[in-house]
Protein backbone atom coordinates (compact mmCIF):
# COMPACT_ATOMS: atom_id res chain seq x y z
CA UNK A 1 0.00 0.00 0.00
CA UNK A 2 2.73 2.60 0.84
CA UNK A 3 4.54 1.68 -2.39
CA UNK A 4 1.35 2.42 -4.34
CA UNK A 5 0.96 5.73 -2.55
CA UNK A 6 4.54 6.67 -3.52
CA UNK A 7 3.85 5.78 -7.15
CA UNK A 8 0.70 7.89 -7.19
CA UNK A 9 2.55 10.85 -5.66
CA UNK A 10 5.43 10.65 -8.12
CA UNK A 11 3.03 10.28 -11.04
CA UNK A 12 1.21 13.38 -9.82
CA UNK A 13 4.49 15.28 -9.51
CA UNK A 14 5.50 14.15 -12.99
CA UNK A 15 2.22 15.42 -14.43
CA UNK A 16 2.65 18.76 -12.66
CA UNK A 17 6.22 19.07 -13.97
CA UNK A 18 5.11 18.21 -17.51
CA UNK A 19 2.26 20.71 -17.26
CA UNK A 20 4.68 23.40 -16.10
CA UNK A 21 7.11 22.63 -18.92
CA UNK A 22 4.22 22.62 -21.41
CA UNK A 23 3.20 26.09 -20.23
CA UNK A 24 6.82 27.18 -20.62
CA UNK A 25 6.80 25.94 -24.24
CA UNK A 26 3.72 28.10 -24.86
CA UNK A 27 5.56 31.05 -23.29
CA UNK A 28 8.57 30.38 -25.56
CA UNK A 29 6.18 30.25 -28.55
CA UNK A 30 4.69 33.59 -27.52
CA UNK A 31 8.21 35.09 -27.47
CA UNK A 32 8.85 33.81 -31.01
CA UNK A 33 5.53 35.19 -32.26
CA UNK A 34 6.00 38.48 -30.47
CA UNK A 35 9.48 38.84 -31.93
CA UNK A 36 8.00 38.34 -35.40
CA UNK A 37 5.37 41.02 -34.74
CA UNK A 38 7.94 43.39 -33.33
CA UNK A 39 10.19 42.98 -36.32
CA UNK A 40 7.31 44.19 -38.51
CA UNK A 41 7.13 47.37 -36.44
CA UNK A 42 10.86 47.97 -36.64
CA UNK A 43 12.80 46.75 -39.64
CA UNK A 44 16.49 46.44 -38.82
CA UNK A 45 19.22 44.07 -39.96
CA UNK A 46 20.11 42.88 -36.47
CA UNK A 47 16.70 41.30 -35.94
CA UNK A 48 17.73 38.07 -37.63
CA UNK A 49 19.98 37.25 -34.69
CA UNK A 50 17.15 37.90 -32.23
CA UNK A 51 14.77 35.77 -34.28
CA UNK A 52 17.33 32.94 -34.24
CA UNK A 53 17.80 33.29 -30.48
CA UNK A 54 14.06 33.19 -29.82
CA UNK A 55 13.80 30.02 -31.93
CA UNK A 56 16.75 28.50 -30.03
CA UNK A 57 14.94 29.26 -26.78
CA UNK A 58 11.75 27.66 -28.09
CA UNK A 59 13.73 24.59 -29.22
CA UNK A 60 15.45 24.31 -25.85
CA UNK A 61 12.08 24.47 -24.05
CA UNK A 62 10.75 21.71 -26.32
CA UNK A 63 13.87 19.58 -25.72
CA UNK A 64 13.45 19.91 -21.93
CA UNK A 65 9.81 18.83 -22.24
CA UNK A 66 10.72 15.77 -24.34
CA UNK A 67 13.58 14.96 -21.97
CA UNK A 68 11.20 15.13 -19.01
CA UNK A 69 8.76 12.90 -20.85
CA UNK A 70 11.48 10.29 -21.38
CA UNK A 71 13.44 10.50 -18.13
CA UNK A 72 10.80 11.08 -15.47
CA UNK B 1 73.78 41.40 -74.75
CA UNK B 2 74.65 39.54 -71.58
CA UNK B 3 71.11 40.04 -70.32
CA UNK B 4 69.68 38.27 -73.32
CA UNK B 5 71.82 35.16 -72.70
CA UNK B 6 70.82 34.93 -69.03
CA UNK B 7 67.17 35.11 -69.93
CA UNK B 8 67.48 32.28 -72.45
CA UNK B 9 69.16 29.99 -69.93
CA UNK B 10 66.51 30.54 -67.28
CA UNK B 11 63.75 29.89 -69.73
CA UNK B 12 65.16 26.49 -70.76
CA UNK B 13 65.77 25.19 -67.22
CA UNK B 14 63.22 22.75 -65.73
CA UNK B 15 61.20 23.95 -62.75
CA UNK B 16 62.69 22.30 -59.62
CA UNK B 17 60.80 24.24 -56.99
CA UNK B 18 57.77 26.36 -57.30
CA UNK B 19 56.75 28.51 -54.38
CA UNK B 20 53.19 27.90 -53.21
CA UNK B 21 50.82 30.65 -54.11
CA UNK B 22 50.73 33.12 -51.24
CA UNK B 23 47.65 34.90 -50.07
CA UNK B 24 47.54 38.43 -51.23
CA UNK B 25 48.45 40.67 -48.34
CA UNK B 26 46.34 43.77 -48.30
CA UNK B 27 48.47 46.76 -48.99
CA UNK B 28 48.45 49.84 -46.85
CA UNK B 29 46.45 51.45 -49.54
CA UNK B 30 43.98 48.58 -49.34
CA UNK B 31 43.73 48.94 -45.58
CA UNK B 32 42.92 52.55 -45.82
CA UNK B 33 40.22 51.82 -48.33
CA UNK B 34 38.83 49.15 -45.98
CA UNK B 35 38.87 51.67 -43.18
CA UNK B 36 36.98 54.18 -45.22
CA UNK B 37 34.58 51.41 -46.15
CA UNK B 38 34.00 50.55 -42.48
CA UNK B 39 33.38 54.19 -41.68
CA UNK B 40 30.84 54.39 -44.46
CA UNK B 41 29.22 51.16 -43.19
CA UNK B 42 28.68 52.94 -39.88
CA UNK B 43 25.51 54.40 -41.33
CA UNK B 44 23.89 51.12 -40.21
CA UNK B 45 22.87 50.21 -36.70
CA UNK B 46 23.80 47.15 -34.66
CA UNK B 47 21.77 45.16 -32.14
CA UNK B 48 23.28 47.24 -29.33
CA UNK B 49 22.81 50.66 -30.89
CA UNK B 50 21.06 53.02 -28.50
CA UNK B 51 21.59 56.32 -30.30
CA UNK B 52 21.99 56.93 -34.00
CA UNK B 53 21.70 60.00 -36.17
CA UNK B 54 20.39 59.50 -39.71
CA UNK B 55 20.35 55.69 -39.75
CA UNK B 56 20.05 54.23 -43.23
CA UNK B 57 18.93 50.72 -42.32
CA UNK B 58 16.04 51.56 -40.00
CA UNK B 59 12.45 51.54 -41.16
CA UNK B 60 9.32 51.42 -39.05
CA UNK B 61 5.77 50.23 -39.58
CA UNK B 62 3.98 53.48 -40.37
CA UNK B 63 6.81 55.29 -42.12
CA UNK B 64 5.78 57.37 -45.13
CA UNK B 65 7.70 57.21 -48.38
CA UNK B 66 8.95 60.78 -48.02
CA UNK B 67 9.72 60.47 -44.33
CA UNK B 68 13.34 60.27 -43.17
CA UNK B 69 14.49 58.97 -39.82
CA UNK B 70 16.66 61.65 -38.27
CA UNK B 71 17.22 60.25 -34.82
CA UNK B 72 16.85 56.69 -33.60
CA UNK B 73 17.07 55.97 -29.89
CA UNK B 74 16.65 53.28 -27.31
CA UNK B 75 17.26 53.39 -23.60
CA UNK B 76 20.93 53.47 -22.67
CA UNK B 77 22.46 50.00 -22.77
CA UNK B 78 23.45 50.42 -19.12
CA UNK B 79 19.83 49.77 -18.07
CA UNK B 80 20.36 46.15 -19.07
CA UNK B 81 23.33 45.66 -16.75
CA UNK B 82 21.35 44.97 -13.51
CA UNK B 83 19.29 42.30 -15.29
CA UNK B 84 22.44 40.79 -16.77
CA UNK B 85 24.12 40.70 -13.35
CA UNK B 86 20.98 39.09 -11.88
CA UNK B 87 21.04 36.52 -14.68
CA UNK B 88 24.72 35.73 -14.03
CA UNK B 89 24.09 35.42 -10.28
CA UNK B 90 21.20 32.98 -10.64
CA UNK B 91 23.24 31.05 -13.23
CA UNK B 92 25.49 29.85 -10.40
CA UNK B 93 22.68 29.08 -7.95
CA UNK B 94 22.39 25.35 -8.81
CA UNK B 95 26.14 24.91 -8.28
CA UNK B 96 26.29 26.46 -4.81
CA UNK B 97 22.84 26.76 -3.30
CA UNK B 98 21.36 23.37 -4.15
CA UNK B 99 24.04 21.29 -2.33
CA UNK B 100 23.69 23.56 0.72
CA UNK B 101 19.91 23.22 0.67
CA UNK B 102 20.22 19.45 0.27
CA UNK B 103 22.33 19.30 3.43
CA UNK B 104 19.87 21.34 5.48
CA UNK B 105 16.68 19.81 4.18
CA UNK B 106 17.03 16.29 5.44
CA UNK B 107 13.99 14.92 3.72
CA UNK B 108 13.06 11.25 4.21
CA UNK B 109 12.02 11.11 0.53
CA UNK B 110 14.89 10.74 -1.87
CA UNK B 111 14.49 12.88 -5.01
CA UNK B 112 15.10 10.80 -8.18
CA UNK B 113 18.08 11.82 -10.31
CA UNK B 114 15.86 12.53 -13.33
CA UNK B 115 14.16 15.40 -11.51
CA UNK B 116 17.50 16.91 -10.59
CA UNK B 117 18.68 16.69 -14.22
CA UNK B 118 15.45 18.16 -15.62
CA UNK B 119 15.37 20.83 -12.92
CA UNK B 120 18.92 21.92 -13.65
CA UNK B 121 18.47 21.98 -17.44
CA UNK B 122 15.20 23.88 -17.09
CA UNK B 123 16.87 26.36 -14.73
CA UNK B 124 19.39 27.32 -17.43
CA UNK B 125 16.74 27.47 -20.17
CA UNK B 126 14.67 29.76 -17.95
CA UNK B 127 17.69 32.03 -17.32
CA UNK B 128 18.26 32.20 -21.07
CA UNK B 129 14.58 33.06 -21.51
CA UNK B 130 14.79 35.77 -18.85
CA UNK B 131 17.83 37.42 -20.46
CA UNK B 132 16.29 37.08 -23.94
CA UNK B 133 12.97 38.68 -22.94
CA UNK B 134 14.77 41.47 -21.09
CA UNK B 135 16.85 42.17 -24.17
CA UNK B 136 13.85 42.01 -26.52
CA UNK B 137 11.96 44.45 -24.33
CA UNK B 138 14.92 46.85 -24.44
CA UNK B 139 15.49 46.29 -28.16
CA UNK B 140 11.94 47.07 -29.24
CA UNK B 141 11.30 50.01 -26.92
CA UNK B 142 12.29 52.72 -29.33
CA UNK B 143 12.10 56.45 -29.86
CA UNK B 144 12.25 57.81 -33.37
CA UNK B 145 12.47 61.36 -34.59
CA UNK B 146 11.71 61.89 -38.26
CA UNK B 147 11.50 65.02 -40.35
CA UNK B 148 7.72 64.99 -39.75
CA UNK B 149 7.02 63.59 -36.29
CA UNK B 150 8.27 62.02 -33.12
CA UNK B 151 7.37 58.42 -32.35
CA UNK B 152 7.48 56.39 -29.17
CA UNK B 153 7.00 52.64 -29.47
CA UNK B 154 6.70 50.70 -26.23
CA UNK B 155 6.36 47.00 -25.70
CA UNK B 156 5.11 46.21 -22.22
CA UNK B 157 5.80 42.72 -20.88
CA UNK B 158 6.18 41.50 -24.49
CA UNK B 159 2.41 41.31 -24.93
CA UNK B 160 1.20 44.89 -25.13
CA UNK B 161 2.24 47.37 -27.76
CA UNK B 162 1.88 51.12 -27.37
CA UNK B 163 2.47 53.38 -30.35
CA UNK B 164 2.43 57.15 -29.75
CA UNK B 165 3.26 59.86 -32.23
CA UNK B 166 3.11 63.62 -32.49
CA UNK B 167 3.75 65.96 -35.38
CA UNK B 168 6.87 68.08 -35.07
CA UNK B 169 4.77 71.24 -35.52
CA UNK B 170 2.76 70.27 -32.45
CA UNK B 171 5.78 70.35 -30.14
CA UNK B 172 5.47 73.21 -27.67
CA UNK B 173 8.10 72.63 -25.07
CA UNK B 174 11.04 70.30 -24.77
CA UNK B 175 13.33 69.72 -21.84
CA UNK B 176 15.51 67.05 -20.29
CA UNK B 177 16.40 65.89 -16.83
CA UNK B 178 19.32 63.85 -15.70
CA UNK B 179 20.52 62.91 -12.26
CA UNK B 180 22.30 60.28 -10.24
CA UNK B 181 25.75 58.78 -10.41
CA UNK B 182 25.09 56.39 -13.27
CA UNK B 183 23.24 58.93 -15.42
CA UNK B 184 26.03 61.47 -14.97
CA UNK B 185 28.77 58.94 -15.66
CA UNK B 186 27.16 57.47 -18.76
CA UNK B 187 25.41 60.63 -19.95
CA UNK B 188 21.82 59.51 -20.14
CA UNK B 189 18.55 61.02 -18.95
CA UNK B 190 14.88 61.63 -19.67
CA UNK B 191 13.68 63.92 -22.45
CA UNK B 192 10.25 65.46 -21.85
CA UNK B 193 8.27 66.77 -24.79
CA UNK B 194 5.08 68.74 -24.36
CA UNK B 195 2.71 68.84 -27.27
CA UNK B 196 -0.19 71.09 -28.14
CA UNK B 197 -3.81 70.19 -27.52
CA UNK B 198 -4.98 66.97 -26.00
CA UNK B 199 -2.12 64.93 -27.30
CA UNK B 200 -0.22 63.03 -24.66
CA UNK B 201 3.15 64.33 -23.57
CA UNK B 202 6.17 62.28 -24.45
CA UNK B 203 8.82 61.05 -22.09
CA UNK B 204 11.84 59.42 -23.66
CA UNK B 205 13.27 57.64 -20.65
CA UNK B 206 16.95 56.97 -19.98
CA UNK B 207 18.12 57.81 -23.45
CA UNK B 208 21.75 58.60 -24.22
CA UNK B 209 22.91 62.20 -24.84
CA UNK B 210 19.67 63.94 -23.79
CA UNK B 211 21.10 67.42 -24.38
CA UNK B 212 21.91 66.56 -28.00
CA UNK B 213 18.45 65.09 -28.47
CA UNK B 214 16.81 68.25 -27.15
CA UNK B 215 18.95 70.40 -29.45
CA UNK B 216 18.19 68.25 -32.47
CA UNK B 217 14.43 68.21 -31.89
CA UNK B 218 14.35 71.96 -31.10
CA UNK B 219 16.24 72.78 -34.30
CA UNK B 220 13.97 70.51 -36.28
CA UNK B 221 10.82 72.01 -34.74
CA UNK B 222 12.04 75.53 -35.52
CA UNK B 223 12.85 74.55 -39.07
CA UNK B 224 9.49 72.89 -39.64
CA UNK B 225 7.55 75.74 -38.03
CA UNK B 226 9.59 78.25 -40.04
CA UNK B 227 8.64 76.46 -43.24
CA UNK B 228 5.01 76.46 -42.14
CA UNK B 229 5.02 80.20 -41.53
CA UNK B 230 6.55 80.93 -44.95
Amino acid sequence: MPENAGLVIWTGIKLIVLLGLGIYIIFAGVIVRQEQLMSKVLEADSEKVLAALSWVHFGAAAVVFILALLIL
Amino acid sequence: MSYDIQFCILEDMPVLFEAPPTKKQPSRKGNSSAQTESTTVKTGTTALTAYFMHPKDIRFETQDADEDVILFMRQHIIVLIPKLIFGICIFFVPLFLFPILAQFLLSPIEIPGGYIVIGTVFWYVAIFGFILTSFLQWFFNIFIVTNKRIIDIDFLYLLYKKFSEAQIVRIQDISFRTGGIMATMFNYGDVLIQTAGELPNFVFEKIPRPAEVVNTISDLAEKVKGKGNV
